[in-house]
């Protein structure tokens, strides 16, 4: 079924596909706009968002332009802030990337979109290791693997994709939201609380909240289970395994 | 003659009453730290160490030795039913594991793992006691550039590994090596993609990354839609529990050449033996009649991997009993156990402390007759606990998980990288990316490209030495000889396809 | 590119904040009144561990309240560091730096989150563990003397094996590398137990690393030492010369372990731990130990928080010139 949903939908979804990559481009600078809020209510040290917004919308709309249609190209590239770096090395090719996709015929979107993702964790990588050292005489520099390596990743999901275009595959699968958001969110509470909170607390609460994510769920039956595991937990990781953690509130100890 | 003196005085030293305890109590905490995701063996034998503090020094680190391989009987649990592996080891035991379990087969999958794990270790025991000192020469004999070699051998099984497309399996492999280059830099100290924070200062743990892309990935799988038919089908036809006839059959062989694998990767120092594992599931897929059974539940799957790390459990010890150096960071913690006794280990500790050393080996084959006691009854129970309802059992592994990956380093980050991870994970699920290549690049990236420069250090940025070092130029003709195996089934699968339906 | 680390960092720490907001300050006559943390920087069974778990079990005896190790790996130590610095100065949490973490740390970490005087209040010496230089068995130089002459002029040849950036060995060596004013091709290995089987195996030149794991090494013969980089030679290595014996008094260098607690930690706690400590090192069992470690008591006079304070202010001006920041 999933295979003639890819095949009919293919054509009039490249567009979407288009823009999702779009979007994917400007996925840092996204997430860092968006952590930045916290700087407003006093989380986190970043820069604020109006800052984000500066540095970013002017190395994408005008650093990075003349970067690379300028006559600095030749040996600045040390000069060049990591944002602009970032535009350049991550968001312009993925730009290129999703002109592209609108104009060709996707027959596997699964590895045309996965080859894609690839693509941009390499090149994200590539930013991320741009202010590494190189070769240094006979020796590898800090920057010479992970450079290599997220060369030949660039080159891969470039392949894969292609493939994605001239093969037929199987279409995108779905996605769901309430398992992976519920999941995340037991798993993130737990890596807060576990500190000031307690053992105790934190996995109880993080098996609640986990179990939100399943529709199945009986409540009155989780809260029993959940409450026993705790109690087998607290036993066996401090006891008998001896692993030191803590276990209840900080508050309550003192 | 001396042997078998030895051997003897070793076997009075294990079968001490209090020496049997501390194998007993060691084989337990093993086989449960195995069990238990992301705990590994390295925190606990780390937690353990006070405890040892007040135990005579033989009692002591037969405790620790036994919860070292142990945790290899225990960790294939974990891969087998819920598609979990815990250590580097076991990563390729679930790939068959795990469809044997969803084929009704979890127990006969987790009895052959014992017992060819009992196979290999005593087979691996006999040759510490036979040939220790003779084969710690090839322990030597292995310099960076070996090393490398053998690397690119592991990278190369990886390929092998995958049923799927080899493209797709290459591209993971090396998405798994760039993740294992986030960190400090080795040779400058640099910091590599770690974006600043300090938790990725050294590097992401290998726990974290298998706990995300196999066991929340997994979980966050079965919650989507649909996904429920196919679990409770698991439920509904669980078979037999032990192994029948055909299964031994089929698995004795794999057995053999797992435990031979593993004995001689096992004594390599620098990272042989998480390459055992799955040199044994790439040997035995290539000698295979119809290689296309594996990754849908062969048994030989599941024998010759669990076979070859328990063997390379076993063997491993050998540079730390003839040496006195500690090939991995367990053994460091053994040599940290024996120094806090007052005992530091070195060439001559065979001579000087021959009581901990015969008895320790006596005790490795007492420990193995143990844990497979231990671990065939359990069987059992770890089958029925697979009919406890999925909806009470994922928020229970996401519990387990997560404790596991905090007590790993006590920080919280990476159980937040876990989750992250997880997400990755059910995004390659999505995108039909098979998780295993890429934890083995990641496993294999540091101690190849940390070789390679330390070999091109010291040749001065010749790389001929890679050729000229037979070792090495032998490791890499294989390599080179399997790689054209790999891609050659491609070009003929249609073929095979063809030969596998006039045989059914 | 900061922000990601220090909000995440800042995230989790605001909401520790606000949980345990409720926080009795802890008075100094009681202390102590619950359990002791005691982060080590390094993994449980190195040498660092096995020091610190010496001395603390003895000093449990004396505080009546247990001391839990908390191992904390990473980044040279300095991960363990960073947190310990951030935490309640109440006593309740200590650390056993070493020479890497509290001294050559400042030069070669940049952007260290810490500073080792005035993030920390010294507590008192623990022990201080001898370096040796180290050669694999069939390196030509037969003495010091020679091993100088020799890597001078062959500087391009010598390769010197480290433990990784910021262990003890690779401190060391370099300072060792430019007393002699040579720059040798530095091979980094993951710890010393790999870096031992390189030079036993006869794949690197030389090294310089602590006492305890060469030993064995030097009286089997599989390596040989040439001087022990201390003012007086070792009981445990009695025929290895001193460098100033061998004719190089000016590398000195010990790896030393001392217990620190977070700035602002009150005097009177600090005294306690302090006096805690010192009894520890006049134990007869704990001292047995440490010797057997290869390790070096310190005198009565270095066990003072002030004669730490000034150690750690020596050695912070000693590294600073030798060590090139990283990265």
């Amino acid at each position: 079924m999933a295979e003639t949903m890819g095949q009919t939908a293919s054509s009039t979804r490249n567009t979407k596909a288009a823009i999702g990559i779009v979007v994917l481009a400007l996925a840092p600078q996204l997430f860092e706009l968006v952590w930045s809020f916290g700087t407003i209510i006093g989380l986190g040290a970043g820069r604020g968002p109006a800052q984000v917004l500066l540095a970013h919308g002017g190395a994408l709309l005008s650093a990075a332009p003349n970067a690379v249609f300028g006559s600095v190209a030749a040996d600045a590239k040390k000069g060049f802030s990591s944002d602009v770096l970032l535009a350049l090395i991550y968001s312009y090719p993925l730009f290129a990337v999703a002109i592209v996709t609108l104009f060709v015929k996707i027959r596997a979107p699964q590895d045309y979109i996965g080859g894609i993702m690839l693509l941009a964790l390499a090149l994200l990588a590539l930013w991320a290791s741009s202010d590494l050292q190189g070769m240094r005489g006979f020796s590898f520099g800090a920057g010479t693997a992970p450079w290599m390596f997220g060369v030949l990743l660039v080159a891969l999901g470039a392949g894969i994709a292609v493939m994605g275009l001239f093969t037929e595959g199987p279409g995108l699968a779905h996605y769901s939201w309430r398992g992976p958001l519920f999941v995340c969110a037991a798993i993130i509470f737990f890596a807060l609380a576990i500190r000031p909170l307690g053992l105790v607390v934190s996995a109880f609460a993080s098996f609640m909240i986990a179990a939100v994510g399943s529709h199945e769920t009986r409540w009155v039956e989780a809260i029993i289970v959940g409450a026993c595991l705790t109690v087998a937990c607290a036993l066996l990781f401090p006891y008998v395994l001896g692993l030191p953690m803590p276990m209840f509130p900080r508050f309550l100890i003192q | 003659m001396d042997l078998f003196a030895n051997l003897a005085h070793g076997f009075v030293v294990a079968f001490s009453p209090v020496n049997l305890l501390m194998c007993l109590i060691g084989a337990l905490v093993g086989t449960l730290v195995g069990v238990l995701p992301g705990i590994g063996t390295i925190a606990t034998v780390a937690m353990l160490l006070p405890i040892t503090f007040g135990l005579p020094p033989v009692g002591a680190l037969i405790m620790l030795a036994g919860i070292y391989y142990g945790a290899q009987y225990g960790g294939s649990t974990t891969s087998i039913l819920v598609n979990i592996p815990g250590e580097a080891t076991s990563v390729v035991t679930a790939l068959d594991g795990h469809q044997m379990a969803k084929q009704g087969r979890a127990g006969p999958a987790l009895a052959i793992a014992a017992i060819g794990s009992f196979f290999a270790g005593c087979v691996a025991t006999i040759l510490i006691a036979v040939l220790g000192a003779p084969l710690t020469k090839l322990a030597l004999a292995f310099g960076p550039a070996e090393y490398f070699s053998l690397m690119v051998l592991g990278l190369i099984f990886a390929v092998v590994l995958a049923k799927g497309s080899v493209l797709k399996a290459i591209a993971m492999i090396v998405f798994g090596l760039l993740l294992s280059m986030v960190g400090s830099d080795i040779e400058t100290g640099a910091s590599r993609m770690a974006f600043n924070i300090p938790e990725l200062a050294d590097g992401l743990g290998f726990a974290t990354v298998a706990m995300g892309v196999f066991g929340f990935a997994e979980i966050i799988r079965n919650l989507d839609h649909g996904a429920e038919m196919s679990r409770d089908l698991v439920q509904q036809k669980i078979t037999g529990l032990m192994p029948t006839r055909k299964d031994l059959i089929d698995s004795a062989p794999a057995i053999g050449r797992g435990t031979v694998l593993g004995s001689i990767l096992g004594i390599l120092p620098g990272g042989g033996a998480v390459i055992a594992s799955f040199a044994a599931y790439t040997l035995e897929k290539k000698l295979a009649k119809n290689p296309s059974r594996f990754g849908r539940g062969a048994i030989e799957g599941v024998a010759a991997p669990e076979s070859a790390n328990n063997a390379a459990a076993q063997t491993s010890f050998i540079p730390l009993l003839t040496l006195g150096i500690p090939p991995n960071a367990v053994m460091a913690l053994m040599v940290g156990a024996m120094t806090i006794h007052g005992i530091v280990p070195g060439p001559q500790v065979m001579q000087k402390q021959p009581d901990l050393v015969w008895g320790m080996i006596a005790s490795m084959w007492i420990g193995n007759l143990m844990l497979v006691i231990i671990n065939l009854p359990l069987v059992g129970i770890w089958v029925r606990l697979l009919r406890v309802p999925y909806r009470l059992m994922f928020p229970s592994i996401v519990i387990f998980c997560a404790i596991g990956i905090y007590s790993v380093n006590n920080a919280p980050v990476d159980v937040v990288l876990a989750g992250v991870f997880g997400l990755v994970g059910y995004w390659l699920i999505k995108h039909d990316f098979e998780p295993a290549p890429l934890l083995l690049g990641m496993v294999l990236g540091p101690l190849m490209e940390e070789n390679l420069r330390r070999a091109l250090l010291i040749s001065r940025g010749d790389w001929s030495v890679f050729v000229s070092r037979p070792l090495s130029a032998v490791l890499l003709a294989i390599a080179a000889g399997l790689l054209v195996l790999a891609v050659l089934p491609t070009l003929r699968a249609k073929r095979d396809e063809v030969f596998v339906e006039s045989e059914g | 590119m900061n922000w990601y680390g220090r909000s995440l960092a800042s995230a989790s720490l605001a909401l520790a904040a606000v949980l345990s907001a409720v926080v009795a300050p802890a008075r100094a006559q009681d202390y102590p009144t619950r359990s002791i943390t005691m982060i080590v920087p390094f993994a449980a069974g190195g040498p660092t561990d096995v020091i610190a778990r010496i001395v603390t079990g003895h000093m449990a005896q004396t505080l009546g309240q247990s001391i839990i190790i908390e191992n904390v790996v990473g980044a040279g130590g300095t991960t363990a560091s960073a947190r310990a610095a951030r935490a309640a100065n109440d006593g309740y949490t200590l650390i056993t730096g070493h020479m890497g973490t509290h001294a050559a740390s400042v030069p070669l970490y940049p952007n260290l989150a810490y500073h080792p005087e005035k993030s920390f209040e010294p507590v008192g010496l623990l022990a201080g563990t001898p370096i040796l230089i180290l050669a694999r068995k069939d390196f030509p130089p037969k003495d010091l003397k020679e091993f100088v002459t020799y890597v001078k002029a062959n500087a391009e040849k010598v390769n010197a094996a480290h433990a990784g950036v910021g262990s003890v060995s690779h401190v060391s060596c370099q300072l060792l590398n430019s007393i002699l004013g040579i720059e040798p091709v530095g091979v980094p290995f993951n710890g010393t137990g790999p870096a031992m089987n390189a030079l036993v195996a006869g794949q690197v030149d030389y090294m310089c690393d602590q006492i305890v794991n060469a030993v064995p090494q030097i009286n089997a013969g599989t390596i040989k030492a040439y001087a022990i980089a201390t003012p007086e030679r070792n009981p445990s290595l009695p025929n290895v010369p001193t460098t100033a014996e061998a004719g190089l008094p000016a590398f000195q260098a010990q790896a030393w372990n001392a217990i620190f607690a977070p700035k602002g930690t009150p005097a009177p706690i600090i005294a306690k731990l302090n006096a805690a400590a010192v009894k520890a090192l006049d134990d007869e069992t704990v001292r047995k130990r440490l010797l057997e470690l290869g390790s070096v008591v310190p005198q009565p006079a270095d066990r003072t928080p002030a004669a730490l304070g000034t150690l750690v202010n020596n050695e912070i001006k000693k590294w600073t010139p030798v060590l090139k920041p990283a990265g």
